[in-house]
């Protein structure tokens, strides 16, 4: 791409519908939050369409809204929450604000490359899918960095995951997942959980609701500063799987 | 990510390829405590992503480099590394040149 699709995004408003949004959450990401919207905005002003980014801060308490404020970008909304609510209050608050055709969420470390973008993007605009979900699970993922307890502990989720949910998904919890948006907007208005798990609800709930899938694999890399206390993490997980039926056995989802 | 070094006379040359991140970023400050000179090149042109660890070992490298007389210099960065330095104001810290050629020059300058 040209340098100047570059420039030309970050100082000119787009005037028509975004095609794409792409949703950050951010929680106290002063150190890696602006390598990776350079990097996002690098790779995705070249792809000849319209398109914004949105930072869906967290209540950081360091310097991550500052700086994203100081980029001055022109299709950049930053959001702000006064507290801390977690990673899915984030995402959703960042997803029902993108105004994008089509709406990635993508994890603020960039652990899976920008470019991965450009494997998803054909699942909804060409096979009629209405949501991709970026996969580690998937044949012909690669993955870098990840440490055997992570990996003995997401093989032995994402069985559980498919034999009690009946989520066909294999990896639930990978940060880079592409909606339409008439999925995203209303499968995140109807998300009740907003810790780690809200990925594994998203995908409850499309499930239930009928929308179709599909996982394709991608790169990802453990980014080094990941904020996930994997065991702390896995009991929240369990909790929130009951928590998923049991809402489901009360008819909170019925509405969705 | 890839992590080669060899010289070019008095002039040391790091060639990186891929991402540049946490993970390379101690490989390259090790690599700068075993140099025999303080003229340091390195070579950008297969990195496509530096996170502020990378970031934060070539402006430690460059510091190193500058207080034994000599100093780093940069070159081949593509778009996505070139728009990092932009963002993050590092482009002030360095000289920064289009080839290897132009950058090894320099420091005869």
């Amino acid at each position: 791409m040209a340098y100047a699709d570059y420039a030309l995004w970050k100082t000119t408003p787009i005037a028509d519908e975004p095609y794409l949004s792409i949703v950050i959450p951010a929680y106290n990401e002063e150190v890696r939050i602006v390598p990776t919207i350079g990097a996002i905005a690098s790779h995705v002003a070249g792809m000849g369409f319209p398109w914004e980014l949105i930072i869906a801060d967290d209540g950081s308490r360091d310097q991550t809204v500052a700086l994203v404020k100081d980029l001055g970008f022109a299709n950049l909304r930053l959001l702000c929450a006064e507290t801390n609510g977690g990673k899915g209050s984030a995402v959703r608050r960042g997803i029902l604000a993108a105004r994008g055709r089509y709406i990635l969420f993508d994890d603020a470390d960039n652990s899976t490359p920008i470019e991965e973008l450009d494997k998803l993007l054909p699942a909804l605009e060409q096979q009629g899918y209405d949501i991709a979900v970026g996969s580690r699970a998937a044949g012909g993922a690669e993955e870098a960095h990840r440490t055997l307890l992570r990996r003995t502990l997401s093989g032995g989720l994402r069985l559980m995951v498919h034999h009690l949910f009946r989520i066909g998904v294999r990896d639930t919890q990978c940060g880079f997942k592409l909606f339409t948006r008439a999925a995203a907007h209303r499968l995140y208005a109807a998300q009740t959980i907003d810790g780690f798990s809200f990925d594994l609800e998203i995908l409850y709930l499309a499930a239930r609701l009928g929308y179709r899938v599909a996982e394709v694999p991608v790169t990802w890399i453990d980014a080094p500063g990941s904020k996930v206390d994997t065991t702390r993490e896995v009991q929240r997980f369990l909790r929130d799987l009951l928590r998923i039926k049991w809402n489901d056995l009360r008819g909170v989802y019925a509405r969705a | 990510m890839a992590l080669n070094t060899r010289a070019l006379g008095n002039v040391s040359v790091l060639d990186l390829q891929g991402r540049f991140d946490a993970h390379i970023a101690p490989a390259v400050i090790e690599w700068y405590g075993r140099l025999p000179t303080a003229q340091v090149v390195v070579n950008l042109a297969g990195v496509t992503f530096m996170d502020s660890s990378a970031l934060a070992a070539l402006t430690g490298g460059m510091k190193r480099c500058r207080q034994r007389g000599g100093d780093m210099r940069l070159y081949a960065l593509q778009q996505p590394v070139q728009v990092i330095f932009e963002l993050t104001r590092m482009y002030r810290a360095f000289e920064i040149f289009a080839t290897e050629a132009e950058a090894v020059a320099s420091f005869t300058r």
